[in-house]
């Protein structure tokens, strides 16, 4: 019996150490390879942690052949979910774009690295209603890079068919408009803006922590919750193009993006979308260092070459997003300078607000109402 | 009588399963950027995959952190099955059992507050891959147990017999009967480890994007036929690596309960 | 236990003991301290020791009690779980019942059919049905034609918590099916053949004999599609509506939406005890099955 188990193990044992050897080889020749690839990567790359589809794939090719590097970029869909990527201890960003509350938090966590404004010579493109905002006076930290309203987006035809008017949030929180379009609507799935768009139309700012307004806020929201379709934060753009909603809750960017699929599909509707006349959420997107970045100087030329007039409007013509920089404005499609809802004037421009970061004890009252509403 | 009921409740049931995998692959050939109507016929989004950097380095990574987990798994599997068929370790079953059996947000959150809290890890391909392991040990465990608990005491016993010593018995003795149990678990790990999205959303640092987590942004975000595609050829992996294991270790899929 | 014996013994169990030990016990560890701890002002977790003092409270707790509301969120995974967990087990039971009876060259390739939707990643499964139950598709056009013509306004099927079980119940299927499928093929014929010499009808046969025999395979599968549900959140996500909160979604929410570590901890807490309740009642039933049949 001895000899029976040696003699065949024999051979399988051999088999057995072949294919492990080969194994082993193979497993290392790759992980070298990986470490490999990644210090060379290290010499000259530049690490942007960016929102999806924010930065034109041209814009990014013509800044590596400028300056000889290659840009490494990550994506996230929610300032809150950087946010939370980065308490979890994510390091090794050079530059990051936060919305204007996420930037209140990053600085009071001096997360951020000062910028240096001797290296940025296009500086004084900007458009100064766009700077020396609350949350970074004098603009220390942060550079403005595109912003966006938080509006509504309608079928315009099924709108002048119904009777509704679009110029105001009562199109989505009064049931007398919302029977119409029963199961017709979405609105954002985001604590703050909707809860932001609630306090606007009862006339509040949108920065009141006052819990008997939010209570305010959240019964109107419950009152026209039966009517909606669903909290939707992204699907809705390809829902409006599609004809399945009418009428949707969300960013001014998208909405342009709807217009233009629409009418690219040859829809026998079009989209049309406007800031409410109670006021909007104005989400101003800026460029910021973070302290762990191991590139500054790269990050600083990417922010110059980015607050070029020409480079700036690209994204801008691709998304439709607003752009803080004057000297774009020549390079942007009329049809785009000219919206209103993309580039609001100057007495529109009084009623945006910008969303403030909220202390914990009230991120966890509203955090309540949030699953108070969606429960009920 | 009784027969025919059961064949065609069998039959809805066999539909339902495989009604929507059909039109996930059928759709990755639709020639239109929306998921909604049937257009014509392309291979353009499996272009659109290939040329996709991002796609391309989710799954190297899937593949990276699926090998190296599913093989220390698969050794430390392998010992604690051993331990708990030879020497009944009560606490040693508890501990490799649990993690299979707690759902699996109780296990990403644990490691994400442990990685940051008490390591002070950044969060990256080590994290993930550990996070892996954790949950990858009990199946392995509970394979190579089954496996040897279907085996005949007495070989071991006649090796002992004979003179050999416990590394030998292992060698020559138990490794190669428990093997096809060791190679079925191994491809198991590996089968969810390169599956996983829930422990690896929460353990996952900047930068890892591993295929189901690509798979989750493109759900979210941009739902065009690329994410068909993605997923018939990650169905078609995944098919190969599972009738690989069914063909080596058969009674592992039976022995499931 | 001879020495040498007891050396073997740590050396093939201690390492997986002490990897589990510190990636498994210590971070479950962590986060029963964590649901005590303030949250961090920017996110995260507050300084464990302020001032040489322990930096710990009761708030979270107190918090999760003050209002039912999160009690029904629990309640509503509770019921998601048990209804997912139903149906599973009825389209499951013909289906393994069928393979087991059936003949034993085509066990294997049935069983394998099973498998194989087990091959794609479930966030697929999730998004083939996004497309399905969506109001452009055929399916939701003949139902809606269907209720249009019994006078019904029509509904829609995507986002809805209909939506949500189907997808639940989908993604879980081939839990129940396998092993139910494992212990129905143990059952001997032979026992079923003297019900029936006995004089005992088809229904008979079934109730008194094959039930009570499958019923630990049913418990197992039970186990195995229970718990995961409930911690799932991906599925109400991607497919629910405006109402479909589950205690995963909550969860998930704290740790990356409001950045209140220590009330997802607290939740996630909550939730492992309803967990090990479960599987403690299951595991008492399934003692009293077995003294029974």
């Amino acid at each position: 019996m001895n000899g029976f188990f040696t003699a065949k193990d024999a051979k399988e044992k051999q088999k057995f150490r072949v294919s492990l050897a080969n194994l082993c080889v193979l497993c290392g020749k790759s992980l070298l390879i990986f470490w490999f690839s990644q210090i060379a990567f290290a010499a000259d790359v530049l690490h942007l942690y960016n929102w999806n589809n924010y930065i034109s794939a041209q814009t990014v090719a013509r800044f590596e052949a400028e300056c000889h590097c290659t840009v490494v970029q990550d994506y996230y869909s929610d300032n809150e979910e950087m946010l939370a990527k980065l308490a979890a201890g994510a390091s090794g960003y050079d530059i990051l774009v936060p919305t204007g509350n996420a930037v209140d938090a990053l600085i009071r966590q001096g997360a951020l690295r000062p910028i240096d404004k001797r290296q940025l010579p296009n500086f004084k493109n900007l458009n100064p209603a766009y700077l020396n905002t609350a949350f970074d006076p004098g603009n220390r930290y942060s550079v403005p890079y595109a912003y966006t309203l938080t509006l509504i987006g309608y079928n315009v035809e099924k709108m002048r068919a119904l009777g509704v008017p679009t110029d105001t949030w009562a199109a989505i929180f009064e049931p007398k408009y919302l029977a119409k379009m029963k199961g017709r609507v979405t609105v954002l799935d985001s604590q703050r803006e909707l809860m932001a768009a609630a306090m606007k139309y009862l006339g509040y700012s949108a920065n009141d922590t006052d819990e008997a307004k939010w209570r305010q806020a959240r019964d109107l929201i419950i009152r026209a919750k039966p009517y909606w379709a669903a909290f939707n934060a992204s699907s809705y753009i390809k829902e409006l193009t599609v004809g399945n909603i009418w009428l949707a809750h969300g960013y001014s960017s998208d909405m342009f993006q709807a217009a233009q699929d629409a009418k690219r599909a040859g829809r026998p509707f079009t989209i049309g979308y406007s800031a409410p006349k109670e006021g909007a959420i104005l989400a101003l997107d800026s460029m910021v260092l973070h302290k762990s970045g191991p590139r500054p100087d790269l990050a600083h030329r990417f922010i110059n070459f980015m607050l070029d007039g020409k480079n700036s409007a690209e994204l801008t013509n691709l998304i439709g997003s607003g752009n803080p920089n004057l000297a774009a404005m020549p390079y942007i499609r009329p049809e785009i300078a000219g919206n209103a809802a993309i580039f609001p004037g100057r007495e529109q421009l009084a009623r945006l607000e910008m969303l403030k970061d909220i202390d914990r004890n009230h991120r966890r009252v509203l955090s309540r109402m949030w699953t108070e509403i969606k429960l009920h | 009588m009784r027969k025919r009921w059961l064949w065609t409740a069998s039959a809805l049931v066999y539909a339902f399963l495989y009604l929507p995998l059909v039109i996930v692959v059928a759709y990755s050939f639709n020639d239109s950027r929306l998921n909604a109507e049937w257009v014509g016929f392309t291979l353009h989004w499996y272009r659109v995959l290939l040329d996709d950097e991002q796609m391309l380095r989710a799954a190297v990574n899937s593949l990276l952190i699926a090998c190296t987990a599913s093989g220390v798994a698969t050794v430390l599997g392998t010992m604690a099955g051993i331990a708990l068929h030879r020497y009944k370790m009560k606490f040693l079953l508890f501990l490799v059992l649990t993690p299979v059996a707690m759902p699996e947000i109780l296990l990403g959150v644990s490691l994400l507050l442990f990685f940051i809290q008490v390591l002070n890890l950044t969060l990256g391909l080590f994290s993930v891959m550990i996070a892996h392991i954790t949950f990858c040990i009990g199946f392995v465990a509970i394979v190579v147990r089954v496996r040897l608990a279907g085996m005949d005491e007495s070989i071991f016993e006649a090796a002992r017999d004979l003179g050999a010593t416990p590394w030998q018995t292992f060698r020559l003795v138990t490794l190669p009967l428990i093997m096809p149990g060791v190679i079925a678990g191994a491809l198991m790990a590996f089968t969810l480890s390169i599956d996983d999205f829930v422990i690896t959303f929460f353990t996952a640092g900047v930068g890892v994007a591993t295929l189901p987590l690509q798979i989750y942004s493109m759900i979210k975000i941009a739902v065009t036929p690329e994410v068909n595609a993605v997923s018939t050829l990650l169905m078609l992996v995944t098919l190969g690596l599972i009738v690989a294991a069914s063909r080596i270790a058969p009674e592992v899929l039976k022995g499931k309960a | 236990m001879s020495k040498r014996d007891r050396l073997l013994k740590w050396l093939t169990g201690g390492p997986p003991f002490l990897f589990l030990l510190v990636f498994f016990v210590a971070p479950s560890l962590i986060v029963i301290v964590a649901s005590f701890r303030f949250p961090g002002e920017y996110g995260g977790l507050a300084p464990l020791i302020v001032d040489g003092k322990a930096n710990l409270t009761l708030e979270t707790y107190r918090f999760f009690f003050s209002d039912f509301i999160y009690a029904r969120v629990f309640i509503k995974s509770f019921g998601m779980a048990l209804a997912t967990t139903l149906i599973c087990l009825g389209l499951a039971y013909p289906v393994a019942l069928l393979i087991a009876r059936g003949n034993k060259k085509f066990r294997d390739l049935l069983v394998l059919l099973v498998v194989l939707p087990f091959a794609s990643n479930f966030l697929i499964r999730t998004y083939a049905w996004m497309i399905i139950l969506g109001p452009q598709s055929a399916f939701s056009r003949a139902i809606n034609g269907v209720l249009g013509w019994c006078g019904f306004a029509p509904v829609t099927l995507l986002f809805s918590s209909f939506a949500v079980l189907v997808g639940m119940v989908y993604v879980h299927l081939p839990f129940m099916l396998l092993p139910l499928y494992a212990n129905l093929e143990k059952h001997d014929p032979a026992l079923l053949d003297a019900a029936q010499d006995l004089g005992a009808s088809a229904w008979q046969r079934f109730w008194r004999v094959t039930w009570p025999l499958s019923l630990p395979g049913v418990y197992s599968g039970a186990a195995l599609v229970f718990i995961p549900v409930l911690g799932m959140f991906a599925i109400p996500e991607i497919l629910g509506g405006t109402g479909d909160i589950l205690i995963g979604n909550l969860i998930k929410d704290q740790f990356l939406g409001t950045r209140d570590w220590p009330f997802g901890s607290t939740l996630s807490i909550l939730l492992t005890l309803v967990v090990l309740a479960c599987a403690g009642l299951a595991a008492w039933f399934s003692r009293q099955g077995v003294r029974h049949a």
